[in-house]
């Protein structure tokens, strides 16, 4: 175990991404050994919600600031990517960037409440921002109403129609493990270390030279890419799209993924959305209990298990490292 | 000058904590600001660094040439001024040497285009860094806590997480607010060397606000002494124990110098 830890340690030192191409690899048989089609949605949707959790993770995770706009960022991702295809009658490869791009503008206004507002002032403002999202596109034609999008293309390469769960599989899973792998190298560089000052102490972060603001609107810029990157993907593999798949139960769910996985932990946010992706389909029978129940779980995990998952598997291995150290004085003792 | 304040004023609603205030150090010295609780010390190094803005029209801070009175303070930090918190302040949920790291931002030469695709570039940049801020950490005694948690030390260590992450701006000017407060005397004596070497060693100007005397006596070459937010005297640390009028100020009362020995003493 620990030798392929090594291995692989040595190995992402040499060539970062080399690692990530043999995780791709290592996932591309999945749709072979998934029953049917259904499950292979399923695990499309968990490598979805991976990338909104992991984008909503660097904004409330490591930069500390509590939006519940989410969702509204992830609707205009989706809508973008759908409306480019069907009017401009470009392709999924020009839509998607174009959806990345668009709702990364977008995190600029969902951002700027963050420069005067904290806290529960702040995911009000969020809130309403995001709410606002789904009310406009529900009260306009153009965005086709509370009657949703419908016939949006499937992604093609060269003839090639991605028009099955299991086809379209081998775009959203790499692209998903492309967001974790930026992810994870913004977050353990500088910028990941002034998203965690920003979150510690905004003052003596700018006394230390970090440009407080910046760095708020950078966070909620990168993670509104990921969402806009979740929502085009959305739209394609669903090809329907309908202002109720952008509701405030979507956002409690994000953030349950986020919370239970643990704030500020990259793993976590992962394992989160997977759980809570399968907990969300398996209740989907009783709509009427989901919000009641996962806002209730997220806030009893933020009072009795603030670190979440991600917390436990931390300490789980500083535990081992430590044994492990004393176990070596020891020997070195006994030598 | 190094730093230059002309006629600062700042006031919160109704009471004025500083008082048309002119100070100044020089390049490379080492000055004491001493007063009684609520004479306007911490207020003052709000202003410099920024988190405080004066009073309107009331007053310029100059700082190596150039007007940084409407400065925000990352900008302040990045032209080369260094701070402690009287509360540290320090970033609890990251590790001792990520919280030096912060403090070092400013030196850091990547962009976020090749931070995010993890270039080689970035990270021989990171391990350089990084080695940088462990010399650091070793010279202020922290080397074995590098990979810690800033929250598990005891309340000496992270005093000099504080520290050490002000030193790792690599600042011209450093301003130290109660350094020595709650440390052993062992500790305080430590500091004291740091203090020597950070000017000897790295050229810098440093401001020290320290209730402890001993500190300020020994450490500084010019004391200044505040008093209700104003100037109430400027010398040399044996100057200014010998004025009435600032041991007055100081202790409520004059002190005898039996009295002054031990406070020095302590
Ligand atoms: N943010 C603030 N809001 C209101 N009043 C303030 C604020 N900051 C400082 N003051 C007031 O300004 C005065 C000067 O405070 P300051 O903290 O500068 O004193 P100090 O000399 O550092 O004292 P100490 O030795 O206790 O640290 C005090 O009366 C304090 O109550
Ligand atoms: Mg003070």
């Amino acid at each position: 175990m620990t030798l392929i830890f090594e291995a692989v340690r040595r190995l992402n030192a040499s060539f970062p991404p080399a690692p990530w191409l043999i995780l791709v690899i290592l996932f591309l048989p999945f749709p072979l050994l998934a029953a049917n089609q259904y499950q292979i949605h399923l695990i499309n949707v968990i490598f979805i919600n991976i990338m909104l959790a992991t984008g909503l993770n660097i904004v409330k995770g490591f930069c500390g600031q509590v939006t519940v706009g989410h969702v509204g960022l992830y609707a205009i991702g989706a809508y973008t990517s759908a409306l480019v295809c069907i009017h401009f009658g470009v392709s999924f490869w020009i839509a998607l960037p174009t959806a990345i791009i668009v709702t990364g503008l977008a995190g600029i206004i969902i951002g700027i409440p963050s420069f005067r507002l904290e806290g529960a002032y702040l995911a009000l403002a969020t809130l309403g921002l995001g709410e606002s999202v789904r009310i406009f596109i529900s009260a306009t034609e153009f965005l086709g109403a509370t009657f949703g999008i419908s016939n949006i293309p499937y992604p093609e390469i060269g003839g090639i129609v991605f028009d099955l769960p299991s086809k379209i599989y081998y775009i959203i899973m790499p692209i998903s493990l492309l967001g974790i792998f930026i992810s994870v190298n913004i977050l353990r560089s500088g910028i990941g270390r002034a998203f965690k000052a920003v979150r510690d102490d905004p003052v003596s972060a700018a006394t230390s030279g970090v440009a407080v603001r910046k760095y708020k609107l950078i966070a909620f810029v990168f993670s509104a890419m990921y969402a806009g990157c979740a929502g085009s993907l959305y739209a394609h593999l669903v090809t329907y799209i309908h202002p109720d798949n952008f509701t405030i139960l979507i956002m409690v769910t994000l953030l349950l993924m986020v919370v239970l996985g643990g704030l500020g932990h990259v793993g976590g946010s992962i394992i989160g959305a997977i759980l809570v992706t399968l907990i969300y389909e398996l209740t989907r029978p009783y709509p009427e209990y989901q919000m009641l129940v996962f806002g209730m779980a997220a806030v009893l995990i933020v009072i009795y298990m603030p670190k979440g998952i991600g917390g436990l598997i931390d300490r789980f291995l500083s535990t081992r490292k430590f044994i492990r150290l004393r176990e070596d004085k020891a020997d070195a003792a006994a030598d | 000058m190094l730093l230059q304040t002309e006629g600062l004023t700042k006031s919160f609603d109704g009471l004025t904590a500083i008082r048309n205030l002119d100070f100044s150090v020089a390049e490379g010295e080492i000055r004491g600001l001493i007063g009684p609780n609520g004479s306007g010390k911490s207020t003052l190094f709000n202003l410099i660094s920024g988190i405080y803005q004066p009073d309107a029209n009331s007053g310029r801070i100059t700082f190596d040439g150039e007007d940084i009175t409407d400065l925000s303070p990352h900008d302040i930090a990045a032209r080369g001024v260094g701070r402690t918190f009287q509360l540290l302040r320090i970033f609890h949920e990251m590790t001792v040497l990520e919280n030096l790291l912060v403090g070092h931002h400013h030196h850091v030469r990547y962009g976020i285009l090749s931070a995010s695709m993890g270039l080689g570039r970035v990270w021989s940049e990171e391990r350089r860094i990084k080695e940088r801020m462990q010399e650091l950490l070793h010279f202020v005694g922290l080397a074995d806590f590098a990979g810690m948690p800033a929250s598990e030390l005891s309340f000496g260590q992270r005093r000099m997480v504080a520290l050490a992450r002000a030193i790792s701006m690599e600042p011209k000017l450093l301003m130290l607010d109660e350094p020595a407060a709650g440390l052993s005397p062992a500790n305080v004596e430590e500091l004291q060397t740091i203090i020597g070497l950070l000017r000897e060693r790295r050229g810098m100007t440093i401001i020290i606000v320290e209730h402890i005397l001993k500190v300020v006596i020994e450490s500084c070459d010019t004391v200044t002494v505040l008093d209700h937010g104003e100037k109430i005297g400027e010398g040399t640390p044996g100057e200014i124990k010998d004025d009435h009028r600032v041991v007055e100020a100081y202790l409520g009362r004059e002190m005898d110098d039996e009295e002054v020995r031990a406070a020095l003493a302590e």
